[in-house]
């Protein structure tokens, strides 16, 4: 397909005017379109990412407006870039996407009744924003398309309830600050190197030699700023763990597993595409003092994680976290390093959205979010309880799922630069992790409370109730996609080596450290 | 508080006074942005490959067009969102506000809004229909078309101007203008084109390649023109009656 690239954004934009005009008619419309579009998106994102495997250069360029490169200077059009990087994280998103749109049908008319049309508008739109940043090679239509990703989040967190309204407020605050700051930091570029196109600015800043330049750096200070807001780093988090608590199920499983792992990307892309490898690791001064501020961000949020008393908050917390293992993994500056926080990206996309699934359903189902309501769910649930549990596996990051082959990067790329301090806290907070997935574990096995009196009346070994094993799984429309995402999460941890192969081939054009040699 | 964020703005500050001490002069000739391929592209090019003499216009809808279109895109998820949060949060519907008051519409004021809205509305086509000459375009007479609504919103009361223009109506204009926008930027690819490259066009105008950029920039334009007149229209009508839909300002 010569325009695979084209039908990315097209199948969910014009899916979701689609979900606005025939909503009108009739509401029950809304959600075969949304999950059609989202079927043709991830099939032309299969296609893209194909084309780009099979490539010489393994990227592909497709410039919007037929400005040509041939023909026009390179920025005088919009141009979009896939590489192995971009092909790779748009499938996770146009993934994450589908899955949550085949869950999403009942969630939908139960949370938000009357208003599908919309929801699934906004729905189709956030994917459309999140897939545009993943692709395109423009640094001011990259701003663009966060705005778009950005509003649709809000309005989709906040088409919940009231409280959810007051949550989004403070996301509506740090992020419009995060995309100023990026903005600001874009017009500086621009001052300096007179293009946008991401390559072009690489091009200027090592042609003129602008590593010194003081307004460059202060542009590299507020674009990693403004990112480092939007993906909710740890001292810029605090509107995180309210925004998807509060948030409808399918808001919070679509919104988690992609809006902090995306930026995450964008991050790694200003890095090695925009400012170039010497710039950002030379020349500032973010690797001395970004892994400190690391080491600090995982702790405080695997700490405050511990502290949680409700599922969606203690998973929110784990977000944090997880934030910190891919910024480390970036900044020590080493190669293993960084192909762990690109697979870490992947799997964290793919573990996340298990969670918040399985969480979906248990919340539907116990009718609380507090810990207590979990007790003997495990008979009760036995398949959503193991789909929310291969997910908690990978995090923690048990083999064969896919969070031990990135976290085993990301330890890697710690070791072989002789970042001890980046080695000591991830291995803090998987053992934090192990206590939190380990604790719900034996809640939700047995119907003992915690002062040992039996909640049963003394049937069976574990003190459960005839009623209390009566088999009560959620509706198949949304186990299904739970079961899905966690087959996704193993068999990536199964083929963990053709994805690292990627993105070793796509590592290859730039230069980084490997440290000593494992 | 107020003290505490303080900081972090003198931070950012600062920091930009720091980074300005670096930039080029004011307006200086050999400015990287002067000085790069695009910009002179740009001005030596605009009319050659699209015939449009505003150098803006064509920057704006044709070079950066996919931008305009997702900047519609974004007017239009305002618009959304707006509706998704406020729609059923009225609960106190009957229960009047204590700025609302009853009083029957001004004499002198609704004359000469009668007066004025048509005018208005036909200096807002101009603005839209001119944007390749002259300053304007979509947005800016997108802007002066919905203000013309909220001004009837205004002199009598929302009810009035929502049986004109109800806020079902607003949603598929608003929907019809990206679909304009998208559809145009669609066919110029099934035509074999890329995605917006306006001069494949030609295959069914019968006007030069140039000629058919020129043509589709004010149909990008009617699109975009659409989509914001319809969202400032609902979006006045839903904030200033906290999605009731009625009294109002």
């Amino acid at each position: 397909m010569e325009n695979a690239i084209a039908w990315i954004f097209i199948f969910p934009l014009f899916g979701a005017v689609a979900c606005t005009l025939v909503g009108m008619y009739n509401r029950k419309w809304c959600h075969p379109i949304s999950v059609l579009s989202m079927i043709g998106a991830t099939w032309a994102g299969v296609e893209t990412l194909i084309k780009v495997m099979n490539s010489k250069s393994h990227e592909l360029s497709y410039l919007l407006g037929g400005w040509t490169l041939d023909q026009y200077p390179r920025g005088v059009g919009i141009e979009f870039r896939a590489d192995l990087l971009g092909a790779l994280i748009t499938l996770v998103v146009l993934g994450v996407g589908l899955i949550v749109s085949l869950y999403s049908k009942i969630p939908v008319e139960e949370e938000t009744p009357g208003k599908e049309s919309l929801f699934f508008t906004l729905f189709l739109l956030q994917i459309t924003g999140l897939a545009g940043i993943t692709l395109t090679g423009d640094a001011f239509n990259l701003y663009v398309l966060i705005e778009v990703a950005a509003l649709t989040g809000y309005g989709l967190i906040a088409i919940g309830s009231n409280r959810a309204a007051a949550a989004t407020f403070n996301y509506v605050i740090l992020g419009t600050i995060g995309a100023s700051l990026y903005l600001l930091g874009v017009g500086y570029l621009y001052i300096k190197t007179g293009t946008l196109n991401m390559v072009g600015i690489r091009e200027v800043i090592e042609a003129n030699a602008l590593a010194d330049s003081p307004s460059m750096q202060v542009a590299f200070i507020l674009v990693g700023l403004g990112i480092l807001i939007k993906m909710a780093f740890f001292p810029f988090h605090a509107w995180l763990p309210n925004a998807y608590c509060n948030a409808p199920t399918t808001t919070s499983c679509l919104l988690a597993p992609l809006v902090t792992k995306v930026m995450i990307y964008v991050m790694i892309r200003m890095v090695l595409t925009v400012f170039g490898v010497d710039f950002s690791f030379e020349s500032t001064l973010w690797t001395k003092f970004l892994p400190w501020l690391v080491v600090l961000a995982i702790v405080c949020a695997a700490v405050m994680a511990l502290a949680q008393r409700e599922i969606k908050k203690m998973l929110s917390y784990l977000i944090v976290a997880e934030v910190g293992y891919m910024i480390g993994g970036l900044w020590i500056y080493n190669y293993y390093g960084l192909i762990g926080s690109i697979f870490h990206i992947i799997s964290d996309a793919c573990m996340t959205l298990c969670l918040f699934l399985g969480a979906g359903l248990i919340l539907r189902k116990a009718r609380t979010t507090h810990f207590d309501g979990l007790r003997g769910l495990f008979a009760k649930m036995p398949l959503t309880t193991s789909g929310f549990f291969i997910g908690g596996f990978s995090i923690i990051g048990l083999p064969p799922t896919c969070g031990f082959f990135s976290k085993w990067y990301l330890i890697t790329g710690g070791m072989v630069s002789g970042r001890w301090e980046y080695l000591i806290v991830l291995l803090f907070s998987t053992m934090v992790m192990v206590v939190l997935f380990f604790r719900l574990i034996e809640r939700m096995h047995l119907a003992v409370s915690e002062n040992g009196e039996n909640l049963g009346h003394g049937h069976g070994d574990l003190g459960l109730t005839e009623e209390q094993t009566k088999f009560e799984e959620g509706p198949l429309s949304m186990l299904i996609p739970l079961l899905l995402a966690a087959a996704v999460v193993l068999v990536i941890g199964v083929y963990n080596q053709d994805i690292s192969t990627q993105i070793e081939h796509f590592l290859a054009d730039y230069d980084l450290p490997r440290g000593i040699e494992p | 508080m107020k003290l505490i964020s303080m900081i972090p703005v003198a931070a950012v500050g600062g920091l930009l006074l720091f980074a300005a001490k670096d930039f080029p002069e004011w307006g200086a000739v050999d400015s990287p942005a002067s000085q790069s391929p695009v910009s002179s592209h740009f001005i030596s090019h605009t009319g050659v490959d699209t015939e449009v003499p505003n150098m803006v216009t064509a920057v704006l809808a044709d070079y950066r067009g996919f931008d305009t279109m997702f900047e519609t895109v974004v007017v239009f998820i305002a618009g959304v969102a707006v509706l998704a949060i406020l729609r059923g949060s009225g609960r106190r519907g009957s229960q009047k506000r204590e700025f609302e008051v009853d009083a029957e519409p001004d004499l002198i004021v609704t004359n000469t809004v009668r007066l004025i809205v048509p005018v208005i509305q036909i200096f807002a086509f101009y603005v839209l229909a001119h944007g390749h000459v002259s300053p304007g375009g979509g947005f800016q007479g997108g802007v002066a078309m919905g203000a013309s609504f909220i001004l009837v919103a205004l002199a009598w009361d929302l009810e009035v101007a929502l049986e004109r223009f109800s806020i079902s109506r607003c949603m598929v204009v608003a929907s019809l203008g990206i679909v304009i926008y998208g559809g145009i930027g669609f066919l110029s690819m099934i035509l074999g084109g890329e995605f917006l490259d306006y001069a494949e066009l030609e295959k069914v105008l019968p006007v030069s390649r140039e000629m058919a950029r020129y043509h589709a920039m004010l149909g990008v334009e009617i699109g975009v023109g659409f989509t914001v007149s319809a969202i400032m229209f609902a979006l006045y009508a839903n904030l200033s009656s906290e999605g009731r839909l009625k009294g109002g300002l």
